[in-house]
Formats: C-alpha cells, structure tokens, sequence
C-alpha cells in the first residue's frame, strides 16, 4: 500500500485512508537549513524539518503540502525539485466564514481524490468512505479516552501515533505506558502553539520533572487538531460532505481569518481542565504562531510563558525558564 | 526651465525649485519644495538623489504628501477604504464609487526608511509581539496606534490565503486590536489539471476556471461593502467605468516601463521609476491625479529618449531588479556602482497588465487578482521575470531579499536558479533593511562586483 506523507492537520486522513492509501502524518525530525541549499535565514525549522523527511522518505511515496503556511507552500516546490515524487498542494482556505472557502476546501478534497488516483487508489463507495470515517471517528474517541490514563507526553504521542498509523496505531489497542507514580498531579498547564518536532516531545518530561503537567495539549501535535466526535447518522447519510465539513470546520487553529476560532475553543478548554498557566511555544521564523504569542498573554488571565524553539533540544536556558515558571506556579 | 537630465541632492532640489517658481512653475495644490517634508520627519530624503525635472518633481510631491490629501479627501466627504495586501485588485473596484477612496496601508512600510527610524512604528510593533523577525510592513501596525501616518480607514479589506504569513498575521493583530477587516480569499494559483476547463490570464499565466469563478465570488462580497459605504450602485456600467481607468493608468505605466528600460542612455533614475511603479497598485489614494502624474512622467521620459538625454553615462550595467527595497536609497546605490534598471518585479507585476474588457467586470477583476506572480509557484514568477529580462535586455539580476519576509527565505534561490539557467546572467541576492547604512559597504561591494562582471561579459 502506498504511503502518502503530510503533516498538515487540515488533510483528511480518512479520505486518503478510504482510497486504500495508507496517510501518514510526518511529525519529522530536526533539520538544519543545510537541508536547503541556497536557502537564506529565516526557514522556520519545522519546515526544514519537513522537507528533510520529505526528500529522505522511501520513492513510492506521495507528499501532500498544504498552505495553511506560506513557507509550507513555497516548500511543495522544493520537494518537488529535489525528488521525482508526486506533490499535491492542498489549498486551505485561511478564511472560513464564507461559502467560497467552504466551496474550495471541498473542491479541493475533491481534487486530492482524484490524485489519490493517480498515486494508485480506487474511488471509494459511499460505504467505504462511510466505514472508513466511522473507523477514525471511533479511534479518535479512544484516543480521547487515554487522556488522564496515560502521562502527558505519551498521550501527546499517542496522538502523533494515531496520526502516523490511523485507527490501527498501537496505542490504541494496548495503551503501554499508563501513568505511574502517587496519583498526585502537577500544576496543571496547556501546552499552546503550532506542531511540535519529534525532539521537542522532551518538554513533557521537563515540564513534569519540574512540578507540572500538561493537561492540554492544544499544539497541532496535540488535542488541538482532533476533529470533534462526528454525528454517526450524518457521516452515514453524507460521508463526504460530513467529512469535509468536519475536517474544514472543526479545527482550531492560528493561520484562520478570523482566528476567534482558536480562542474561543482554548476559552473552553482551559476553564474545563482547570489551568493554571501556559506554555506558549512556537518555532523560530514560524511567523504564524508566533504572531499570536502576545495577543495570547493580552488575551489569558492566566500567566503566559513564551518559549521559542529552533531544530535542536530544548536547551538549558528553555529548561531554566519552565522550571521557573512553575515554582511561581507552584 | 528646462535643465539637461541629471540627478540632484535635496539641496539642489531646493534652489532649482525656488528658480521655476520665479519663472512662473504652476504646481499642483500639493507642490512644493521636496525638501518641506524633510520638516515633517522625512530625513531620509536628505541622503536621496533626485530626478531634476518637474514630473519627478510632481512624483515625490503626490507621494509624500498622501497622508495630507486623505485627510482632506475625507473632509469633502469621501470615504475612505484601507485596502490591505492588496496588490491592484481592491482599489479598481473601490474607485468604481465616485465618493471612495483607496489606500494601501501597508504602505507604511517605508515610513521607518523615510523617516529613518524616528517615527518609532517599529518600536511600537516590537511591543505589540511583532518583532524584526517580521517583514518591515509591521510598521502598519505602529501607522494605526499612532494614527500619526495616515487616517483611520472608514472600511478595512485584506487578502489571505496565498499570501505572506508574515502579513496575514500582522492583518490578525491588527483585527485583534478592535480594527474590523472584511478578509477575502486569494486561493494560491495552480496550473489546470489535463483536461480541466482554464482561463489565460493578464500577463500569460493559466488559472482553472474554478478558482477564478471562487475569486470572482469573493469580491462580489466586496461589492455590497464598497456599495454601503459609498451609498452608490456600483453596478456593470460603474465597474466598467472604473476598469477603463484604472487601464489608463496602466498603460501609461506601461508606456514608462518600456521607454524607460530599454532606452539607452537611461532616461529616468530607477527610484523615480520605482515610486512610478508603486502608483499602479492603489494609485496613491487618488486614481485620477495619479494618471496625470504619471503623464508628466511618461512624458519627460518621451522627450528625454527623443532627444537620446539620459540621467546615466551611457553603457550602465543594464539589471533586473527583484523586490521592492526597504531603504529607496539602494536605488541611488546600484546607480552610483554603474548599474541602471532594466526591469523589475517589485512583486506587483501583474498591476501593469491591462485588466481584460469586454467581459463582467468581476470577472475581469478576479482574473487580475489571479494573475498576482506572488500566489503561484515561484517557477511561475521566475518564468515571466525571464520573460521581461529578455525584453528589456538586461544583463544582470538583483533579488533583494525583504527582512523577515517569508517568502523571501527560499524563493529567492529558485528564481536565480532559474535565471541562471535560462538566460545565463549573473544574479546576486542582497538583503536590504529599512535603513541599509550599516550594511551599505557590503551591499555596494556586490553590486560593484555584479556591474564588473557584466562589463568583463561584454568583453568577451
């Protein structure tokens, strides 16, 4: 089965998954701006990152790219200069209060599933796509329910596990590392910001060791980008609409115009898990999210921690500044 | 008084101006000597070198002075529309209403280099959470709180999608600050799938229909706006009206970009050539001043290629320029390394292209809209940059790179590569900060090397 990498939460895994192509969603390993010849600064890292993945990965694969980023974008080019893999730009509308950026979204669904095609996938009936819907819906409410079961960290990667292997990821058929220790919970915290690269999932265990707990995970590794429960009747009667609005609709996120979206979820999210303060990270050059980082501490009565992250470790002083937020915390 | 062509300081500027009011210089209600803005904070004018004649005369007076005409605009009862990351698409229709005016906010770019950094915009942005690793059109911000720089627009529309993260996001903090914006959708270009219904647009790229019919939906949600605002219809016959004079602009551009560029000697200073360009985008907050404007430019620039009278020495190293500069004083720059500009892509080509009559006004617009080099793959722009390079025979490119754009970052090497590999010219990148005096060695080191190897080519 053909593997089509993406790391865009807004492509729908299940309409790649319906087209018998296995969707798996990159959450890649660092990489220096060595990666882009040529390129000057200002490369956001995870855009490195992806790149990387994206030229490094097996030659039977497909890539998607979407435009939620402007530097995301441009990269689609990049890939599709340096390997002779297949490239589809997915257009995400930024905006989403008209009927137009609910038309292109839709259309552009549309037009991936003809290129799922091309990349050796068959149409899917309206009861497979339907199937294959439910099947993900089911999964992400048993991702859910690892919340609290699992440590902060491991759900988080739960999550990316599901996203890289859909409703068959291994956690969810045995959840292995199901939370230790008293019971006693730290200073309960939201992890707030855009996707994480596979090295910066240490800053669970930092958080923790330093007296915390991530309590949301509202990155777009996180429980940001999991689509709400689905109306099963809806999906059975309308799987295509049903999953184009869900996938369109549903996801908070920085890039959209308006983005009121992103704070009236987090609103609701932070008073429901009762949180004390947040980690605000975005990555260097990831003008996105770093943009919102001081509307949100205008914004939050809570007290707000910036952290910005290149493509390597969380380094000493990034370390030193979440050990100090939380003994205010504490 | 007619002076041979050459460029000026400031100084100059003011004695030359003080002996064509003694003879009798009729001015337009904004004229004046160039150097009374430098009074209002405009220093960088000072370290500026000007074009001699009285079009460029009537060119610096209608820009600097735009703030000053909205004002007034407003005061006679127009209204006024901020048209945001909007690169000649808004205001064509905007100008549609008799009683609207357009502006470009983001033109508050260059205020940090016109004023050399004293208004404090970027200070003020710094404080807002957008900080220098942003393209300096956060100075818009700064413009807005200060509302020292132009007035509060009466409607704000700003474009995203495939546009820079860097703007969009400035645009949201600005809209999270209390300022409402009617955010319309610009969907990136793709090339049409085999088989799929296409449209050519201005300027020769391709587009599915299906995404100029999405574009021509969002500004038909414009329309009503501009409508309410103004109080008037803007029905086919208004629309038309306003495409029929917006391509009266455009094609004097047009005219001006030819004459200008492929002229040998050069005819006109690339920094009055670039404030000329600027024009086609949102004609400087009033369209019909800005077609005379350009009429007395183009017209100067008619007698000069007539009369083989140029503002260089003859054999300038003929460059391609990309991207608009923060600081305008690095046009002076290339000019003073023995280089000279034969065309350019300030990012806004398509603004110079005719917007297509003879068809629904909307229709032509989202056409237009489409057309923006900027939304498409970089391939796309580096193809008509090629294009352009042939027809103005320039021997050299000049991509500067935008501080903190994030286009910026990777487009730049596709373009060269591109052009290096098509047209075999040589090709330097430079970054140009809004004030480039500290780095301004550097800059003029590379531009001497690039107009020395274009001179050793020409040997050869």
């Amino acid at each position: 089965m053909r593997t089509v990498s993406y790391t865009c939460p807004f492509v729908p895994a299940e309409w790649i998954a319906a087209h018998g192509l296995h969707p798996a969603r990159i959450v890649p390993e660092p990489a220096g701006l060595a990666t882009l010849p040529g390129a000057g600064e200002g490369v956001c890292p995870f855009t490195a990152a992806f790149f990387n993945e994206a030229r490094s990965a097996p030659p039977d694969r497909a890539v998607i790219v979407t435009t939620v980023c402007d530097q995301m974008r441009r990269m689609s080019e990049w890939i599709e200069g340096e390997r002779n893999v297949p490239v589809f730009l997915f257009n995400v509308p930024a905006t989403w209060e008209s009927v137009t950026a609910q038309r292109i979204y839709r259309s552009e669904v549309e037009r991936l599933g003809r290129a799922l095609v091309q990349w050796g996938g068959r149409p899917p009936t309206e009861e497979e796509l339907s199937r294959t819907i439910l099947a993900y819906d089911a999964a992400r409410s048993r991702l859910r329910d690892l919340r609290g079961v699992l440590a902060a960290g491991d759900f988080s990667k739960a999550i990316s596990d599901f996203f890289r292997n859909g409703p068959d990821a291994a956690c969810l058929a045995a959840p292995s590392t199901a939370r230790s220790g008293s019971g006693e919970r730290g200073v309960p915290l939201a992890l707030v910001g855009g996707p994480l690269l596979s090295v910066h999932f240490e800053i669970f265990d930092v958080i923790a060791e330093a007296g915390g707990e991530v309590v949301l995970d509202a990155t777009g590794t996180g429980e940001r980008v999991l689509i709400p429960p689905l109306d099963r009747r809806a999906v059975r009667e309308d799987p295509f609409g049903t999953m184009v609005d869900a996938c369109f609709g549903e996801l908070p996120d920085a890039f959209r115009r308006p983005n009121s979206g992103l704070y009236i979820w987090l609103k609701e999210e932070l008073e429901r898990r009762e949180v004390r303060g947040i980690i605000f990270s975005h990555h260097v050059f990831c003008d996105t999210w770093h943009g919102e980082a001081r509307r949100l501490k205008e914004w939050s009565s809570l007290p707000v921690l910036i952290l910005d992250t290149n493509s390597g470790v969380l380094g000493a002083r990034t370390v030193s500044r979440i050990e100090a937020f939380l003994e205010v915390l504490k | 008084m007619i002076e041979a062509p050459r460029m000026i300081s400031l100084g100059e500027w003011d004695a030359r101006h003080a002996d064509l009011a003694a003879d009798g210089l009729k001015e337009a209600w904004y004229g004046g000597p160039i150097s009374r803005h430098v009074d209002q904070g405009d220093t960088r004018l000072i370290k500026l070198r000007f074009d001699n004649s009285v079009a460029a005369l009537g060119l610096w007076n209608f820009l600097l002075t735009e703030e000053e005409r909205l004002l007034r605009a407003r005061e006679e009862g127009y209204k006024l529309v901020g048209a945001m990351k909007d690169l000649g698409t808004v205001p064509v229709l905007a100008y549609s209403a008799s009683r609207l005016r357009a502006f470009y906010p983001d033109g508050a770019w260059w205020i940090p280099c016109v004023m050399e950094l004293n208004a404090g915009l970027l200070g003020i942005a710094d404080s807002l959470g957008i900080d220098d690793s942003f393209c300096p059109v956060r100075a818009m911000l700064g413009a807005f709180v200060t509302e020292a720089h132009f007035p509060i627009p009466d409607l704000l529309t700003c474009s995203v999608g495939a546009t820079c993260d860097d703007f969009s996001v400035i645009a949201q903090r600005l809209n999270g600050l209390g300022y409402p914006i009617h955010w319309w959708e610009i969907p990136a270009r793709r090339r049409p799938d085999s088989g799929e219904a296409a449209v050519r647009l201005p300027g020769g790229f391709e587009a599915p229909r299906e995404q100029v019919a999405m574009v021509r939906a969002e500004l038909e949600r414009l329309r009503p706006l501009f409508e309410d605002l103004s109080g008037e219809r803007l029905d086919e016959t208004a629309c038309a009206a306003g495409i029929r004079e917006a391509n009266k602009v455009r094609r004097i551009l047009r005219e001006l970009r030819q004459l200008a560029y492929a002229a040998e000697p050069c005819p006109m200073p690339a920094l009055e050539l670039l404030i000329a360009e600027m024009l086609a985008i949102h004609f400087c907050s009033d369209r019909d001043e800005s077609a005379r404007v350009l009429a007395g430019l183009l017209n100067e620039v008619r007698r000069r290629v007539d009369r083989r009278l140029g503002v260089l020495p003859e054999g300038a190293a003929r460059v391609f320029w990309v991207n608009p500069v923060a600081d305008l004083h690095a046009m002076n720059l290339l000019e003073e390394c023995g280089g000279r500009i034969c065309g350019t892509d300030y990012l806004f080509c398509h603004a110079y292209d005719e917007i297509p009559e003879g068809m629904e006004s909307m229709e032509a617009l989202a056409r237009m809209a489409l057309a923006d080099p900027m939304i498409g793959p970089a391939a796309d722009r580096a193809d008509r940059i090629c294009r352009d390079i042939e027809l103005f025979g320039a021997e050299a490119m000049i991509i500067s790179r935008i501080p903190g754009a994030s286009h910026c970052a990777t487009e730049g090497v596709l373009i060269s590569e591109a052009v290096r590999s098509r047209l075999d010219i040589p090709v330097i990148e430079v970054e140009v900060p809004p004030l480039i005096d500290p780095v301004e060695a550097t800059v003029r080191t590379r531009m001497e090397a690039l107009v020395e190897m274009v001179r050793e080519r020409r040997k050869s």
